[in-house]
C-alpha cells in the first residue's frame, strides 16, 4: 500500500493551494482530483475578478488556477487527475484512501487528510419549486458549464431566481450571448450576491432585481415555457394574488451553496449547522484528529483568494501534524454573527497568527467588533458596514492573552442597527 | 326496488335531477351534468359496486373539467407502416412489458408501441415501488386473486431480470392499543382466509427495537415480512429488455391514433408512424385504457385519475428506518389506494407519500406544494424525524382506477381481438408478474382459434443488468476497469456512476438516448445534486457516443431541448 504524509481530496483551488504548501512543508503528499483537469470550479469561471486580494491583479478563473497549478508542476507531488475517492476508513496511526480510476481500485495510507472537496449548488427541488419537470431548469453552475466549458447556449430568454453571485454572473454571461434575462428574482429583502456584482453584471446591462419575490411555480412539459413568480413576505412565503407569469425558456437557480461534506460525515467528522462545514481549530483541523478542511467545503468563501489562504493553511497544518493531545477552547460568537470559523483554538498550538472568517448576520453599519476574554474586551476593530454576503477576515494573535483551558473566548458586534 | 333505481334515488337525493345512471349490456352508463370534478367523481362511485364487473361508464358533463387532449409525440414517419405484428401491446408500462416479455417465449410477432420517449414514463415510473404483501385487499377481487402469487414471484423474477429487489418488511402501525385483540383477530382471519402465514402482530418493543425511530405513540403493529421494495421503472425497463432480448419489438414515440373496427374486430390500428394490422391488441394504456377500449368500440368502464405525489429523501436519511411503514388512522371515512407511507428504497434512499387527489387531468403530473406538506404531516406521525429538508425530488404520478376500484383482466366484451389490462393501479406493480402470466394464455388461446402457436426454443428469461461498480468488491470493480478502463471515470459522484455504466447504456438493448434515459438506468443525476455536475458530462457522452450535435441531446420527449446550439453562433 502506497505511503502519503498528506493526501489532499479535490484539486480545486483550495485543494491546489493545500497541495503545495504540503510539499513545501516537506510532506510526501497526494492531490486526488475527479476530473481529468485540476481547477475545480475555476475552469468554468471565465470572468475576471480573481486575486484581487493575493496578486493585486484581476485574474480569470482559469488564470488564477494556473498560477497554482504551475507552482504545483515545481513541487514533487504526486497529483491523480480522473480520480475518484469512494470511501475512506480511519486506521491506526492515519486513514486509508480508496481510489477508483481508469487504473482500478487502489488503497493508500495517509497520516492525514485535507478535505478540499468544494461546494455543491442547491437545487430547485430543494427551494420547493413545484410545477412539471421540463428541460430548462438549471442551477447557475450548471448552465455556466454548458456555456463556458461546453460552448453551448442553455437559453434563450430566462428568468434567474436567486442573487447567489454565479446568478449574478451568468445574467451577465448569458446576456453577452445574446439571451434576455428577464430578471433576477431574490426571496429575501436585501441581495445575496456581492455588491460589485450587483452593479457590475445587473446594473450596466440593465436587468432588473427584484427583492422579495420567488419562482412559484414552473410550466411547459417539454421545454420551459414559463414560470411563475410571485411575491414574498418576510417569512419568505409567497403572497397570494402576486403571481405574474412570466413567458421564458429557462429559470436558472442561484439559491445557495451547500459544503460537500459527505466524505467527511462518514468519518465522524463534527459539522457546524452555521457553516454546513467541519467544525476546526485555528490549524484547519477537524475535530477528527489528522482532517483538515479548507476552502467551500470548510465554509462558503466569498472570494477564492481566502479560498487559497485556507488551503495553505490546512495543507501546512497537516504537513507538520504530528498528532498528541489537543486542549481546544471555544470560540464563541453572540448571535450578530452567521458564523465565525474558527470556531476551536488549540491551546498546545501556536495560535500568534490566526485567521478568522466571520459573516455578519444582518446588514450593519458602524460597528465595532468586539473580542471579550474571560468577560474583558481585549481586542476591537471598527466596520463601517457588515454585509452578510461579504466575509469578513482578520488576523488575531491569540498567544498574547495568556488563554488557559478554562477560558471563554467570545466574539460580538456592537451595533447601531440600521 | 332494484339496485338501478335505488342507485338513481340516492342521486336524486345529492344531485337532485342533474344526472342518472342506466344499466345497459351490464354497464351503468351515467349521464347529466355537473359543475365539480369532485361531484362526478361522487355521482359515479355512488353508482358502482366495488369489484363489479358491471361496469360505471362516465358520459356525465363536467363544467370545471376541461380535459387536454392526450399529449402526443410529435414524430411522423411511416417506420411501422403495414407492419402486421400477431400482438399488438398498447402501453410500455409495467403491464405492457411483462405481457411482453411472457409472449415471448412463444414465436409470436410481437410489437409494442409507447407514446413517451421512454418506458414507464407514466404511473410505472411514477410509484413508489412497493411489493405490497396483500393484506387489505377485498376478497373476490382481482387484486386480492393475484396478489399472493405475484408476491410469491418476485425473487424469481428479479434474480431472471437482475433488478434488485428486497424484501424489507412492512409495518401497519397502530397509536390505540386497545384495537390489539381486534387486529389480532383481523391477522388470523387474513390468515386463513388469505393463506398469508407471515404476517403478525408485534409489540411496542418489538417495533421500536426494529424501527428505533418511529414514533414513540405506536402500540403495537401488523408486520408483514413478505412485503418489498423494488425499483419499478427499473423493473420495467429490465421486463422490456428481456422481452426484446427474445424477438418482441419495442417502438417508443409511437400514439395509437385512431382503430378500424369491423364486425366486432379491429381491422387496423393507425399510429403516427403508420398504419398496422394486429391479429391481437392487448390494452394495457393506463390512464387511457378507456380511451383505447373506445376506439377499438368496446367501451364498458371509465378510468378516473388519481394524482399521487412523492418525495424523495437523500441517501443521508436512509439509515432513519430500513423497512415500510404506513399509519393505521381508523376512520369510517371511505378511502381507496393505499394512505402512504415511508419506505427505505432499493436504491437507499427514503421515499415519502404518496397523497391522492381525484382530478380529471389524465397527464397532470405537475408537482404541488400542498401535497408534500399533507403527506409529511401525515407521515411525521410516523417517524417524527422525517425532514422535508432532507428532499432532494418529488414527483407526481397519475394512478388509472376505475370507480370499482379493481382490475379489469379479460377479452374483449364486443371486440374479439382485444384483451384488457385496465383500471391497473396499486398494487399493480406487484401483481403485474401474476396478470402477465393469465394474459399469455388469454392470448394463446384466441391467437390459436386461428392457428397453432409454437413455442420459442430460444427463450431466455435471463436478462443481465448494466453491472454496478459501485457496489461490486475492489477485486470485481479493477478486474472490470481493466477490462474497460471507463469503469474507472466517475461521472456521477453523488451516485458514483462511471462513464463506462453510461456507454453501457448507450448499447443497452432498448436504448434511450436522452439525458432522462440514461438517468433511469444507471442513475447520473439521482443523487442529492440532481444533476447539477453530472448533466453537462452526461449530455457530453451521448453526444459523442450518438455522434450528434450536443444540442441534439435532449431531456426526454424530441421538444426537451437542453441546449440551443453553439454560442455566438
Amino acid at each position: 500500500m502506497k505511503q502519503m504524509d498528506v493526501t489532499v481530496i479535490g484539486g480545486g483551488p483550495a485543494g491546489l493551494a493545500a497541495a503545495i504548501s504540503a510539499c513545501k512543508n516537506g510532506a510526501a503528499t497526494l492531490l486526488v482530483e475527479r476530473e481529468a483537469r485540476l481547477g475545480g470550479i475555476l475552469k468554468q469561471c471565465i470572468h475576471d475578478g480573481f486575486g484581487v486580494v493575493r496578486f493585486g491583479e484581476k485574474l480569470s478563473g482559469p488564470e488564477y488556477a494556473e498560477r497554482f497549478i504551475d507552482e504545483l508542476e515545481k513541487t514533487d507531488c504526486e497529483v491523480r487527475t480522473l480520480t475518484f475517492v469512494t470511501a475512506v476508513k480511519q486506521r491506526a496511526g492515519g486513514f486509508e484512501v480508496h481510489l477508483v480510476s481508469r487504473d482500478g481500485v487502489e488503497t493508500v495510507f495517509s497520516k492525514t487528510l485535507v478535505l478540499a472537496t468544494g461546494c455543491r449548488e442547491r437545487t430547485a427541488k430543494q427551494v420547493a419549486i413545484h410545477g412539471t419537470r421540463p428541460a430548462g431548469v438549471f442551477t447557475a453552475g450548471t448552465a455556466q458549464h454548458f456555456t463556458n466549458l461546453l460552448g453551448e447556449l442553455p437559453t434563450r430568454k430566462c428568468v434567474i431566481l436567486g442573487s447567489g453571485d454565479i446568478g449574478l454572473i451568468m445574467a451577465r454571461r448569458l446576456t453577452l450571448e445574446g439571451a434576455a434575462v428577464v430578471g433576477v428574482y431574490e426571496a429575501k429583502s436585501t441581495p445575496s450576491g456581492l455588491t460589485r456584482n450587483i452593479h457590475q453584471c445587473l446594473h450596466d446591462y440593465d436587468i432588473p432585481l427584484y427583492l422579495s419575490h420567488t419562482v412559484t411555480r414552473v410550466f411547459g412539459e417539454d421545454r420551459l415555457t414559463a414560470v411563475e413568480v410571485s411575491q414574498v413576505d418576510e417569512h419568505m412565503r409567497p403572497l397570494p394574488g402576486t403571481e405574474e407569469i412570466i413567458d421564458c425558456d429557462a429559470l436558472i437557480l442561484s439559491v445557495g451553496l451547500i459544503p460537500e461534506n459527505e466524505l467527511a460525515e462518514t468519518l465522524g467528522v463534527e459539522l457546524s449547522p452555521a457553516t454546513k462545514g467541519p467544525v476546526c481549530d485555528g490549524q484547519m483541523m477537524s475535530m477528527a484528529d489528522g482532517i483538515f478542511s479548507c476552502g467551500n467545503a470548510l465554509h462558503v468563501n466569498d472570494l477564492v483568494d481566502y479560498v487559497s489562504e485556507s488551503g495553505e493553511a490546512a495543507g501546512k497544518y497537516a504537513a507538520i501534524y504530528t498528532g498528541g493531545q489537543r486542549q481546544l477552547l471555544d470560540v464563541a460568537c453572540t448571535n450578530d454573527f452567521l458564523y465565525v470559523v474558527p470556531q476551536k483554538l488549540n491551546l498546545s498550538a501556536d495560535n500568534s497568527e490566526t485567521a478568522v472568517y466571520f459573516r455578519s448576520r444582518e446588514i450593519v453599519n458602524d460597528c465595532r467588533l468586539v473580542l471579550q476574554i474571560d468577560g474583558r474586551e481585549v481586542f476591537s476593530k471598527k466596520y463601517r458596514f457588515l454585509r452578510p454576503p461579504e466575509m469578513e477576515k482578520l488576523t488575531i494573535d491569540f498567544s498574547k492573552y495568556d488563554l488557559h483551558p478554562d477560558s471563554e473566548i467570545c466574539l460580538r458586534l456592537e451595533v447601531a442597527r440600521v | 326496488m332494484n339496485r338501478i333505481e335505488r342507485i338513481n334515488q340516492k342521486l336524486k337525493k345529492r344531485f337532485g335531477d342533474a344526472v342518472r345512471c342506466e344499466e345497459r349490456e351490464g354497464c351503468r352508463y351515467m349521464t347529466g351534468t355537473l359543475a365539480s370534478w369532485q361531484d362526478v367523481v361522487a355521482a359515479c362511485e355512488m353508482a358502482a359496486d366495488k369489484y363489479s364487473r358491471v361496469h360505471v361508464v362516465n358520459d356525465i358533463q363536467c363544467r370545471e373539467a376541461t380535459p387536454r387532449p392526450p399529449r402526443l409525440p410529435s414524430l411522423r414517419d411511416q417506420a411501422l407502416e403495414g407492419d402486421t405484428p400477431d400482438v399488438l401491446i398498447v402501453g410500455g408500462g409495467i403491464s405492457g412489458v411483462s405481457i411482453a416479455r411472457e409472449l415471448s417465449k412463444w414465436k409470436l410477432n410481437i410489437l409494442l408501441v409507447e407514446k413517451e420517449a421512454d418506458l414507464a414514463l407514466q404511473a410505472s415510473g411514477r410509484n413508489d415501488g412497493e411489493v405490497h404483501p396483500g393484506i387489505d385487499l377485498g376478497k373476490g377481487s382481482l387484486k386480492h386473486y393475484y396478489i399472493r402469487r405475484a408476491n410469491a414471484m418476485y425473487g424469481r423474477v428479479c434474480e431472471e431480470l437482475d433488478v434488485p429487489f428486497r424484501r424489507v418488511g412492512q409495518y401497519v402501525c397502530f397509536e390505540k392499543g386497545y384495537l390489539k385483540p381486534l387486529v389480532g383477530l383481523y391477522c388470523a382471519w387474513r390468515k386463513y382466509h388469505d393463506g398469508i402465514e407471515d404476517t403478525r402482530l408485534i409489540s411496542k418493543k418489538e417495533l421500536r427495537m426494529r424501527e428505533p425511530n418511529f414514533s414513540e405513540d405506536f402500540r403495537f403493529a401488523i408486520s408483514n415480512p413478505s412485503s418489498g421494495c423494488v425499483c419499478p421503472y427499473g423493473l420495467t425497463i429490465a421486463y422490456a429488455e428481456n422481452a426484446v432480448m427474445n424477438g418482441a419489438r419495442v417502438s417508443l414515440n409511437t400514439a395509437v391514433l385512431a382503430m378500424e373496427v369491423q364486425n366486432g374486430e379491429i381491422v387496423s390500428v393507425q399510429t403516427n408512424r403508420g398504419t398496422v394490422y394486429p391479429r391481437l391488441v392487448i390494452n394495457a394504456a393506463g390512464v387511457f385504457a378507456d380511451d383505447l377500449a373506445a376506439m377499438a368500440g368496446d367501451r364498458f368502464f371509465s378510468i378516473h385519475p388519481r394524482r399521487g405525489t412523492n418525495s424523495i429523501l437523500d441517501t443521508k436519511a436512509g439509515h432513519l428506518m430500513h423497512s415500510i411503514a404506513s399509519i393505521k388512522e381508523i376512520s369510517l371515512q371511505k378511502t381507496h389506494s393505499k394512505g402512504g407511507g415511508i419506505l427505505h428504497t432499493v436504491h437507499d434512499n427514503l421515499l415519502v407519500g404518496p397523497d391522492a387527489v381525484e382530478t380529471w387531468e389524465k397527464e397532470d403530473t405537475a408537482t404541488r406544494r400542498q401535497s408534500i406538506e399533507t403527506v409529511f404531516a401525515k407521515q411525521k406521525k410516523t417517524m417524527p424525524r422525517l425532514s422535508q429538508g432532507d428532499i432532494i425530488t418529488y414527483f407526481t404520478g397519475v394512478r388509472a382506477p376505475t370507480f370499482e376500484e379493481d382490475f379489469i383482466i379479460e377479452p374483449g366484451r364486443k371486440t374479439k381481438n382485444i384483451i384488457h389490462c385496465a383500471g391497473i393501479q396499486s398494487p399493480g406493480l406487484t401483481t403485474a408478474p401474476a396478470v402477465a402470466l393469465d394474459i399469455e394464455q388469454m392470448a394463446l388461446a384466441f391467437l390459436r382459434q386461428q392457428k397453432p402457436v409454437e413455442k420459442n426454443e430460444a427463450y431466455n428469461p435471463k436478462r443481465k443488468g448494466i453491472p454496478v461498480l459501485r457496489e461490486m468488491s475492489d477485486e470485481k470493480r479493477s478486474e472490470l476497469i481493466r477490462q474497460n478502463p471507463d469503469y474507472g471515470v466517475i461521472v456521477c459522484r453523488c451516485e458514483e456512476i462511471s462513464k463506462g455504466e453510461i456507454l453501457d447504456a448507450l448499447r443497452s438493448p432498448i436504448v434511450v438516448p436522452t439525458v432522462d434515459g440514461i438517468k433511469k438506468r444507471v442513475r447520473p443525476g439521482m443523487g442529492r445534486c440532481q444533476g447539477g455536475f453530472c448533466s453537462p458530462l452526461v449530455a457530453s457522452i451521448i453526444a459523442e457516443e450518438m455522434d450528434i450535435p450536443l444540442s441534439q441531446v435532449r431531456k426526454s420527449s424530441a421538444e426537451s431541448v437542453v441546449t440551443y446550439g453553439k454560442i455566438g453562433g
